[in-house]
C-alpha cells in the first residue's frame, strides 16, 4: 500500500539509487576484494589470491610515504600563500564599494580557468626565459636561470605557488561571506572603542570567521592529496627528480595504469581515502564544536 | 566626489597590484599567442614586432578543433542537463513528498559525500573496461550524471520552498509529477543556476575522464587536446600552443564575465552551509 502510495517518490530516488549501487557501492566492494588480488588486466585469467600482500606492500611503499609527504609539504607552502593572499584580499574589498565587484570578479579569473589552460600559461611565466626570472635576473636577485623541474626542492614549492595563483580566489569568495555574516555591530562598536584595524581583524573578524578557515583548511588538504594534473602535465608522467613531485593519485596512475597492477592500485586507493575521510572526520569536529 | 583617505587608496592600489598579478599571465598568452614562432623563443616576454595570427591558422590545419569543441560542448551539456533534472528528482522526493524514510536517504546521500572520487577510480575504470564502454561518449557522462552535492544543494533549497503551493497544486488535483514539473521546478532557477555552473565548469574542465577512457583523437575533449598538443608540438612551433590555449581560455573569461554574479554565488555555496 504504502508503495502504491509512494511510487513516484520512489520512482524519483530511483536515479540515485540506481547510481549509488552501480557506481559507489559495488565498485567499493570490487576495489575490496582487488585489494587482496593480483590483477593485470590484460590477462585477467592470471589473476590470484595474494592476501594482505597489497596491503603491507602499500604501506611499506617509500613511494606512498614520498608522494604523502610531497603533498604536505607543497600544501604547507600553498595554505600559508593563499591563506594569506584570500584573507588580505577578502578584507580589502569588504572595506570598499566602488568598483568592488569588478575587484572580485578579475581576482575570480584563474578559478574559472581549466588547471591545463592555467598550467601551460604558468609554466612559460616560471620558465628560465620567462618574465619572473628576467626581471630578477635583471635586478641582480638571481645568478643564474633556475630549471625548477630539475631540482629536487622546488617542484613543490613551484606548483605550490601555481595552486594559490589559480584557487585563492575560491577561499577570497568564502572568507568575504564569512565576513559579510558578522554582525555589523559587533565591529562599529570596536571602531567607537577606538580599535584599530589588525585589532579588529585578530580579535574579532578572524574568530568569527572560525567556520570558514577550517573548511578552507582541511578542504585544500583533501583536495591537495588528490592533485594530480598539474604533476601530469610537468614531468611527463612521471615523479619528477627523484619523485620529488610525486603525488598520491600519479603513484596509484602509474601502478594501475603503466604497471598495470590494478590490485595494489586499489589498495592504495583505500588507503588514500581512508586518509582522506579521517581529515574529512576532522574537519566536520572542528566545525561542529565551535558552532555549539 | 567621496571622501578619499589615505587607507582607501592604498587599498585601490594593494588590489590593482593584485589585479595586475592575476592577469599578467593571461595577457603573457595572448601576446604570445601573435608573435611569429621564433620570436616566442628569443623574446618571449616582448609585444609582437609583427602581429600575425599564423599559430590559429596553424592550429585549425594540424587537428580538428571543430569536433573537439563539439565533443566537449555535447559531453558538458549532458553531464549539466542530467545532473539538473536527476539531481532535482531526488531532491524533491527526500524534501517535498511525504516519502517514508526520508531521513535515512538523506543521511545516505550526506555520508556518500564523504567518500573520495580517487577510491572509484581503479574499479570503475575495471567496470567500464569489460563493459566496452572504453572511448565511447556515454563514459564522460553516465558515471557521473548525477551527484550526491548537487543533490543536497537542492534540497536545501527544496526546503525554503512553502508547502502551500504544493498543496493548493495537490487540491487542484495535479499529481506529484505534474507538481514537479510545474510547480517546483520553475521555482528552483536559482538554484539550478548554481547546480548547473558548478557542474558544467567540472566536465568542461575534466581531465582524469578523458585520459582514461579516451583513446581515439575524434573523442577527445578539449583539455586532453590541449594537453596532448603541448605534449606533440615541436618547441619551434610555439606560436600554436599559445593559439590554442587562448582559443580555449577567452571563451571562459568571456562568459565568466558575463555570467559572474551567478559564478560567484555558486563557489559561495560551496563554503560553509
Amino acid at each position: 500500500m504504502n508503495i502504491r502510495r509512494y511510487w513516484v517518490s520512489y520512482l524519483f530516488m530511483l536515479p540515485w539509487v540506481a547510481y549509488f549501487l552501480i557506481f559507489m557501492l559495488y565498485p567499493f566492494f570490487l576495489s575490496l576484494q582487488n585489494s587482496f588480488l593480483d590483477i593485470n588486466i590484460l590477462n585477467p585469467e592470471n589473476t590470484r589470491f595474494v592476501g594482505l600482500t597489497n596491503w603491507i606492500n602499500g604501506v611499506a611503499d617509500p613511494y606512498f610515504w614520498r608522494s604523502i609527504f610531497n603533498v604536505f609539504y607543497n600544501q604547507l607552502i600553498f595554505i600559508s600563500l593563499s591563506f594569506v593572499c584570500a584573507l588580505l584580499a577578502a578584507l580589502m574589498l569588504n572595506e570598499i564599494t566602488f568598483l568592488s565587484s569588478l575587484f572580485r570578479t578579475v581576482l575570480f579569473i584563474p578559478v574559472v580557468t581549466s588547471v591545463t589552460v592555467a598550467m601551460i600559461i604558468f609554466d612559460f611565466v616560471a620558465a628560465p626565459t620567462g618574465p619572473i626570472q628576467s626581471a630578477m635576473m635583471s635586478m641582480d636577485m638571481l645568478e643564474a636561470p633556475i630549471f625548477w623541474k630539475f631540482e629536487q626542492w622546488l617542484p613543490m614549492p613551484v606548483l605550490a605557488v601555481f595552486s594559490a595563483w589559480k584557487w585563492f580566489g575560491v577561499q577570497m569568495i568564502i572568507f568575504l561571506g564569512g565576513i559579510a555574516s558578522i554582525n555589523r555591530s559587533l565591529l562599529e562598536a570596536a571602531d567607537i572603542d577606538g580599535a584599530g584595524w589588525w585589532r579588529k581583524v585578530t580579535k574579532i573578524i578572524l574568530p568569527l570567521i572560525k567556520p570558514q578557515i577550517v573548511f578552507v583548511l582541511t578542504i585544500n588538504v583533501i583536495n591537495g592529496l588528490q592533485m594530480f594534473t598539474e604533476v601530469f602535465m610537468n614531468f611527463d608522467l612521471k615523479g619528477g627528480p627523484h619523485n620529488a613531485a610525486l603525488t598520491p593519485v600519479l603513484h596509484l596512475y602509474q601502478t594501475g595504469f603503466e604497471q598495470m597492477r590494478m590490485g595494489e592500485a586499489s589498495t592504495i586507493g583505500l588507503l588514500l581515502a581512508i586518509l582522506i575521510f579521517i581529515l574529512t572526520m576532522l574537519q566536520l569536529k572542528l566545525t561542529k564544536g565551535k558552532e555549539d | 566626489m567621496n571622501k578619499f583617505n589615505k587607507g582607501k587608496a592604498l587599498i585601490y592600489f594593494g588590489l590593482l597590484m593584485a589585479s595586475a598579478i592575476v592577469l599578467y599571465p593571461f595577457f603573457f598568452m595572448i601576446i604570445n599567442s601573435f608573435k611569429p614562432g621564433a620570436e616566442i623563443m628569443h623574446s618571449p616576454n616582448s609585444l609582437p614586432s609583427v602581429w600575425s595570427a599564423k599559430g590559429y591558422i596553424e592550429v585549425f590545419d594540424s587537428i580538428n578543433l571543430g569536433r573537439i569543441f563539439f565533443n566537449t560542448i555535447f559531453v558538458s551539456l549532458s553531464v549539466t542537463f542530467l545532473n539538473c533534472i536527476l539531481s532535482a528528482m531526488v531532491a524533491f522526493a527526500i524534501a517535498k513528498t511525504k516519502m517514508p524514510g526520508r531521513q535515512v536517504w538523506l543521511r545516505l546521500i550526506l555520508s556518500s559525500m564523504m567518500v573520495p572520487a580517487i577510491l572509484f577510480t581503479i574499479p570503475v575504470y575495471m567496470m567500464m573496461y569489460e563493459w566496452g564502454w572504453v572511448n565511447t561518449y556515454r563514459v564522460l557522462i553516465i558515471p557521473g550524471a548525477i551527484s550526491a552535492y548537487n543533490i543536497f544543494l537542492l534540497y536545501q533549497f527544496m526546503t525554503q520552498v512553502d508547502e502551500a503551493y504544493l498543496e493548493a497544486a495537490r487540491i487542484d488535483g495535479a499529481s506529484e509529477i505534474r507538481i514537479f514539473f510545474k510547480v517546483v521546478l520553475p521555482m528552483m532557477r536559482p538554484a539550478m543556476a548554481t547546480v548547473g555552473i558548478l557542474t558544467f565548469m567540472g566536465a568542461w574542465n575534466d581531465f582524469m575522464g578523458p585520459l582514461l577512457y579516451i583513446r581515439d583523437d575524434s573523442m577527445l575533449t578539449l583539455q586532453m587536446a590541449l594537453f596532448k598538443f603541448q605534449q606533440d608540438i615541436p618547441a619551434g612551433n610555439l606560436e600554436q600552443v599559445w593559439a590554442m590555449t587562448t582559443m580555449i581560455a577567452v571563451p571562459v573569461v568571456f562568459v565568466f564575465f558575463f555570467m559572474q554574479k551567478n559564478f560567484i554565488k555558486a563557489f559561495t555555496g560551496v563554503g560553509v552551509k
